[in-house]
């Protein structure tokens, strides 16, 4: 067996957020020594692994923790416990358009975006003309961004965002934007991705896609693996549960 | 003892892996530098003019206070030259401060060292300084005041220092301001204060006024040697014996130190977004 594309050993998250109770000079002054602090757990005890080639999807209530594990995942955080493990470049289209300036054209943020996500100059100037015509924004390119609709917007970070050539994709509920011919062109670029054995990180609240597009699917239960398995079988018992 | 030895070289090849990661990323640094200096002024009606406006203004409120006014310096240029150089670092430090706070979405999303904010934010900076040194040339070289001699070459030598000290300060305001908001608070009364301590706006020749202890705390403002060196490039002074080194010294000092802090600590800042 190839070995895993991520590798996920027992992580947990807690973050201490400060409270913020009605400040007074006695709070303020104890403040300095010491921040009230309260413990979230945002992730605990989570361990599974993927496989190359894999669409694995990540469902669970606002607040479980699905963000958490992609920011784990990318490497922007460092659990508390456990390791995360990856093997191959990340793309972390987390968000979309991260890195973007929207003052600036869309021409300067297919730069900026591309270098944020580690692309070299001159590979982002060859592949400059396709990534706009992938987008189809080849009119409106030299605008500002902030003039952009949010689909355009969309369509110019993910076009970015796949001109990276990851080898694991970590999207955070971000294809519920975009028209309908874009979202066929998505779709059909991350089942491209995962034929050429690439692997997909899917959060997503549309339970829908998520049962048909990943081939197994992590339930997170305020932090904790309440389910893992096919897609199917997952989100079938995550909404029976939830309509409970 | 070998113990020690693995140790140290295990750190030694981390830090090693980080500043070629750092450097392969210069590309990010530069293009994170020109957009927001871009975005800065692409709504103005005068846009990149302010690069050269604002240091030509800031030059002229303090030579109509301290010049005109007080009478506490005379000599334009002289107070140009400090004032510039004064303002480039303390740039340095409140844009070190905010490089990181204003770019929570980027650094929760994208692995990358960490210390490419501040820099990209010393880029920025450092713009505005060679424009402003543009800006007293246009005012010296008509007046008379500036000696074009050989002591110029001494530009590339306190430009490198003056850039790694004011990324050891950038880099610790960015690093302080993660957990203590506060600072952006308190920055403006600290860079006031550094500028009245320094002979910019007052004439070296005050400092024989002071007492002995004073004086001697005086000479251990950094600003105190880097400004007598640019003066020395730009005004062609004559350059005081030990000023370079000391310059050198303290800009070491401070930046392996900004940077050390700064870097020992930037796998926590995500969690203080
Ligand atoms: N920087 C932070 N500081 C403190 N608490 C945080 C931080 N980031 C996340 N949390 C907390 O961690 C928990 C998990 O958050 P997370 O963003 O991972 O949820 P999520 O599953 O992505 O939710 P959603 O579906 O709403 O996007 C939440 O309770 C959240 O408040
Ligand atoms: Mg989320």
């Amino acid at each position: 067996m190839s070995r895993p594309a991520i590798l996920v050993d027992n992580v947990s998250v807690r973050f201490r957020p400060y409270v913020d109770r009605k400040p007074t000079v006695r709070r303020s002054l104890a403040r300095l020594r010491h921040r009230e602090t309260t413990e979230v757990n945002a992730l605990t005890d989570v361990s599974f692994s993927v496989t190359p080639g894999e669409a694995f999807g990540v469902i669970g209530r606002n607040g479980a923790g699905k963000s958490t594990l992609l920011r784990v995942l990318a490497g922007t955080l460092r659990p508390d416990d456990g390791k995360a493990v990856t093997n191959g470049t990340t793309s972390t289209l987390l968000q979309l358009g991260v890195g973007f300036n929207p003052e600036l054209s869309g021409r300067r943020n297919v730069y900026l975006g591309g270098l944020a996500g580690g692309m070299r100059k001159a590979d982002i100037e060859s592949r400059f003309d396709d990534i706009v015509t992938y987008a189809g924004l080849e009119e409106a390119i030299e605008r500002p961004v902030k003039t952009y609709s949010t689909g355009m917007f969309s369509r110019l970070a993910f076009s970015v965002g796949m001109a990276l050539e990851p080898e694991i994709l970590l999207l955070d509920e971000i294809l519920s934007v975009g028209d309908e011919s874009f979202r066929g062109k998505s779709m059909q670029a991350m089942r491209d991705l995962l034929d050429r054995s690439g692997t997909i990180v899917f959060v997503s609240h549309s339970l829908a896609s998520v049962a048909q597009f990943c081939d197994r699917a992590l339930w997170l239960e305020h932090g904790r693996v309440k389910q893992i398995g096919p897609a199917e079988e997952v989100v079938e018992a995550y909404q029976k549960a939830a309509s409970k | 003892m070998s113990a020690l030895l693995t140790q140290s070289r295990s750190r030694l090849a981390r830090t090693s892996t980080y500043f070629r990661s750092l450097w392969s990323r210069r590309e990010f640094a530069w293009y994170l530098a020109m957009g927001n200096l871009k975005a800065r002024n692409a709504s103005t009606a005068l846009g990149l003019l302010w690069w050269v406006i604002n240091p030509l203004l800031l030059g002229l409120v303090y030579y109509l206070v301290f010049g005109v006014i007080f009478e506490s310096s005379r000599d334009l240029s002289y107070l140009l030259s400090g004032m510039f150089v004064f303002h480039f670092t303390s740039q340095a430090m409140t844009g070190g401060a905010n490089s990181i706070l204003q770019n929570s979405r980027l650094l929760a999303n994208i692995k990358f060292p960490r210390l490419i904010l501040p820099i990209a934010n010393l880029i920025e900076a450092g713009v505005g300084f060679l424009a402003s040194l543009v800006v007293l040339y246009a005012v010296a070289i008509p007046s008379g005041s500036a000696d074009l001699n050989i002591h110029f070459l001494l530009i590339l030598l306190i430009i490198p220092i003056h850039l790694f000290f004011n990324l050891g300060l950038s880099a610790l305001t960015a690093r302080l301001a993660v957990p203590f908001r506060d600072i952006n608070n308190i920055l403006p009364y600290i860079n006031r204060l550094w500028l009245y301590l320094s002979p910019i706006i007052w004439p070296i020749e005050f400092m024989d006024r002071m007492s002995e202890p004073i004086q001697r705390v005086m000479l251990l403002n950094p600003m105190w040697s880097i400004v007598g060196v640019y003066r020395a490039a730009l005004l062609g002074d004559p350059l005081e014996p030990g000023l370079l080194a000391t310059s050198a010294l303290i800009a070491l000092g401070v930046g392996l130190f900004g940077i050390g802090t700064f870097i020992k600590y930037e796998s926590r800042i995500v969690r203080h977004l």
